[in-house]
C-alpha cells in the first residue's frame, strides 16, 4: 500500500519539489548577495554609530522577493491543504475508484492510514524545506527587525504545523463532503477561520504577559482626544522594550485601576481648562487655526499634573519568548491536525458504509 | 457446500429510503449466477454489501462463510468489478498491474500480463484514455488476477457496445472455465446474461422475486393459450395473464405436467419469464410484492 500511495501522489510530489528546487536556487543566489549587502551597509555602520541610513538602504533591497517569499510561506499551508488534502479521499469517492481501492486485499484502515501518512508526511517535509529556505533567506533582514512577533507565522517551525493541520483538514473534509471542489473550498474556509481564531483569541492567552508601568513624562505619545463632541479626554500610549509583542497600553490611576473615560475627562476639565474648552474650529486644511497664546504652557502644566495622577501600564510578551510561541503554535496545529486525522480515519472506516 | 452469498433478513437504508428490505436469500457457490432486476432493485447495494463496501442496516450477510470486509483474508477471497469499471485515469495500464501486485498477496502477474497482451492494451497508455470496452477488460483482468474464489461483477456490460459486450463475456467464460471461480454478475437485462449464467436471481424492489437454476426455471414455466376460465388446477400459479375477448394467454409456473387439452402450450423464453415477474411485482405494488417465490431445484 505504501508503494501505491507513492505512485498515486508521484506527480504532485515531483512537481512540488521541482518548484521548491527552483525557489531554493533563487533564494541561495539572492540570499548570499543579501549577506554581502548586510556586511557592507549594516555591520560596518554599527562600528561607526548611526545606522538608520544603512539599515533603510539595506532593507530596500529585494523588495519584491521579500514580499513574494513572505506571501508564499503564508499561502503554502493553505495551498497544500486545498490541493493535496482536499482531493486525497474526495477524488476517490467522487470518481468511484474507492470501489477499486477498497476491494483489493488491503483493509480500509490500512488504506487510509497509509495515504494520510505518506502524503501527509510529504506535505510536512515540503513545508519544512520551504520554511527553512525562507527563514534562511530572511536571516539578516530579521536580525535588524524590531518586531519578530509580526512574522511569527511566516518563519521557523510554525508553518510546518499549519501545513500538517491544513492537509489533515482537507483529507477529513474530502471524506465527509465526498466531492473534490466543495471539499477544497471548505478546506480553505475552515483553515483560514482556524488560523485567524488562534491568532486573535488563543495566542494572546497562551502565556501570561508581562507588565511595565511607565511615567506619562517618559512616553512618546501624550495628548488629548475628543470624538463626536464628547468631552475632551487624556490619552497616553507607552512603548515596551524593543522587540516585544505589545498586547495593550492603558492609562491607570494611582490606585491601580484602569482610568475610565469619565475620570479622564474630569481630569482634563479640572486641571487643563484651556484644553477642555478649545476655541471653535473654523479652519480647514487651507486655513490653519493659530494656536491660542499660552497653550504650550498649559499643555506642559497639564502633563506634569497628569504624571502625578496617572501612569501608563504596558502589557506585553517579551521578545525572548519568541521561540516559546513558535513551539506553542507548532504544537497547537499539530494537535489539531492529529484530531482531524483521527476523525478522517473514523469517518472512512466507520461512516462510509 | 458454503453458499457464495447468504443473507438473513438484510435491510440496507440510505437515509429514509430502503434499498433492501428484509432480504433473505442464498446464492450458491460454484455457479455463474445472474442477478437480474430493474434499475433501483438493490442489485448494486447487495453486491456492495457482499464485498464489504457497505454494512447492512440490519440482518446478517455472509460471503463464502465469512463476514464481508472483515479483514484482508476475506477481501482476498472476493474479486469485485464495480459498475462502470472504475480505474485510475491518470495512472498507466502498467501502473494498475503493478498496483495489483503490491495490493494483493495472491496476485497472478503472469495471467494479468498475458491477458493485457492478448487484449492489445499498451501498458504505457493512461487508463483514462482507454475505450469503455478496454477499461472494462482492464478492470476485469484486475479482479481476476487477484485469484478470488468468488467474482462479483456489477453491471459489467451495461455501458459496452454489442461487440465489446460479447468480447467481455467471452473473456469471463474463459476465466470461469480456466480457474473454476464462482461468479455473480448483475444486469437489468436478462438478455445480457442468458448466454453465460446457469443460475438466476431476480431481485425486484429489494426482494427476491425468483431464484433458481436456469434450466429448472425454463422447465417450470409455460405459456398457455386458450379459452378464458376462472381457475387452474392446484400446483399451477399464474404469473401473468392477459385476455383478448374470450381468449386468455397465461404465463404459469408449475412443476406438474399440463394435461388440459384446451390449452395450447408453448415454450417461453427466459426474457419473458423475468419480464413477467417484474410486471407482476410492479402491479402488486412495491410494498406487498410476494417475497421468496423460490423455485425448487
Amino acid at each position: 500500500m505504501t508503494r501505491f500511495a507513492w505512485l498515486q501522489s508521484r506527480t504532485q510530489t515531483l512537481a512540488f519539489f521541482a518548484a521548491l528546487a527552483a525557489l531554493a536556487v533563487a533564494a541561495a543566489v539572492t540570499g548570499v548577495h543579501l549577506s554581502h549587502l548586510y556586511n557592507d551597509l549594516v555591520r560596518h555602520c554599527e562600528v561607526r554609530g548611526n545606522c538608520q541610513l544603512g539599515i533603510s538602504a539595506f532593507t530596500n533591497h529585494y523588495n519584491f522577493l521579500q514580499g513574494a517569499f513572505m506571501l508564499l510561506l503564508r499561502l503554502a499551508p493553505a495551498l497544500i491543504g486545498i490541493f493535496w488534502g482536499g482531493p486525497l479521499i474526495a477524488r476517490e469517492l467522487e470518481a468511484g475508484s474507492y470501489r477499486l481501492a477498497w476491494t483489493q486485499t488491503v483493509s480500509r484502515r490500512r488504506w487510509v492510514i497509509t495515504k494520510l501518512a505518506i502524503v501527509g508526511g510529504t506535505a510536512v517535509v515540503a513545508a519544512g524545506l520551504l520554511t527553512l529556505t525562507v527563514t534562511w533567506w530572511y536571516r539578516s533582514l530579521d536580525s535588524i527587525d524590531p518586531n519578530m512577533y509580526g512574522v511569527i507565522d511566516a518563519r521557523d517551525v510554525a508553518p510546518i504545523g499549519y501545513t500538517f493541520f491544513a492537509f489533515m483538514l482537507g483529507a477529513l473534509l474530502g471524506a465527509v463532503i465526498k466531492r473534490t471542489l466543495p471539499a477544497m473550498a471548505a478546506t480553505l474556509g475552515v483553515f483560514v477561520f482556524v488560523r485567524i481564531a488562534v491568532q486573535q483569541w488563543v495566542r494572546p492567552h497562551l502565556l501570561s504577559p508581562l507588565h511595565k508601568t511607565m511615567s506619562i513624562l517618559s512616553v512618546k505619545d501624550f495628548g488629548f482626544i475628543s470624538s463626536n463632541g464628547a468631552p475632551v479626554e487624556l490619552t497616553a500610549r507607552g512603548s515596551s522594550p524593543p522587540g516585544p509583542w505589545e498586547l495593550s497600553s492603558q492609562l491607570v490611576t494611582s490606585s491601580g485601576h484602569v482610568a475610565t473615560g469619565a475620570e479622564r475627562a474630569a481630569f482634563v476639565q479640572h486641571y487643563c481648562p484651556a484644553v477642555a474648552a478649545p476655541p471653535p474650529f473654523r479652519g480647514g486644511p487651507s486655513h490653519p487655526v493659530a494656536a491660542p497664546p499660552g497653550i504650550r504652557e498649559a499643555f506642559d502644566t497639564c502633563q506634569q499634573q497628569a504624571a502625578k495622577t496617572f501612569h501608563v501600564l504596558v502589557t506585553y510578551q517579551p521578545a525572548s519568548r519568541y521561540w516559546t510561541f513558535q513551539w506553542l503554535e507548532l504544537g497547537i496545529f499539530l494537535a489539531l491536525g492529529l484530531v482531524a486525522a483521527g476523525l478522517c480515519f473514523w469517518w472512512v472506516t466507520q461512516r462510509i458504509r | 457446500m458454503t453458499a457464495a452469498i447468504e443473507t438473513v433478513e438484510v435491510s440496507k437504508g440510505y437515509g429514509r429510503r430502503l434499498a433492501l428490505t428484509d432480504t433473505t436469500m442464498t446464492i450458491p457457490a460454484g455457479r455463474v449466477v445472474g442477478l437480474v432486476g430493474p434499475n433501483g432493485a438493490g442489485k448494486t447495494t447487495l453486491l456492495h454489501l457482499a464485498v464489504g463496501l457497505l454494512r447492512p442496516t440490519s440482518g446478517t450477510i455472509s460471503v463464502l462463510g465469512d463476514t464481508p470486509g472483515a479483514g484482508p483474508e476475506t477481501l482476498a477471497r472476493v474479486g469485485f468489478l464495480a459498475q462502470d469499471s472504475p480505474v485510475y485515469p491518470r495512472l498507466r495500464v502498467g501502473d494498475h498491474l503493478r498496483a495489483g501486485t503490491w495490493l494483493n498477496p495472491h496476485w497472478d502477474g503472469e495471467f494479468a500480463t498475458r491477458r493485457v497482451g492478448e487484449l492489445g492494451l499498451d501498458t504505457r497508455q493512461r487508463a483514462g484514455t482507454l475505450s469503455g470496452g478496454q477499461r472494462a477488460q482492464l478492470a476485469l483482468t484486475m479482479a481476476v488476477a487477484k485469484r478470488p474464489e468468488l467474482l462479483l461483477l456489477d453491471e459489467p456490460v451495461a455501458s459496452l457496445d454489442p461487440l465489446a459486450r460479447r468480447e467481455f463475456l467471452q473473456t469471463l467464460m474463459e476465466v470461469v472455465a480456466g480457474h473454476g471461480v464462482s461468479v455473480v454478475l448483475s444486469s437489468h437485462l436478462i438478455a445480457d446474461l442468458e448466454r453465460v449464467c446457469d443460475y438466476l436471481v431476480v431481485l425486484i424492489a429489494g426482494r427476491v422475486a425468483l431464484s433458481g437454476d436456469v434450466d429448472d426455471i425454463r422447465a417450470s414455466h409455460h405459456l398457455l393459450t386458450g379459452p378464458q376460465r376462472d381457475s387452474l388446477p392446484a400446483g399451477q400459479t399464474i404469473i401473468e395473464a392477459s385476455h383478448v375477448g374470450r381468449q386468455s394467454t397465461l404465463l404459469i409456473r408449475t412443476t406438474d405436467p399440463i394435461f388440459d387439452p384446451a390449452w395450447t402450450v408453448t415454450p417461453v423464453t427466459l426474457d419473458d419469464i423475468v419480464l413477467a415477474y417484474m410486471k407482476q411485482a410492479r402491479d402488486a405494488g412495491v410494498a406487498d410484492a410476494t417475497p421468496g417465490l423460490a423455485v425448487a431445484s
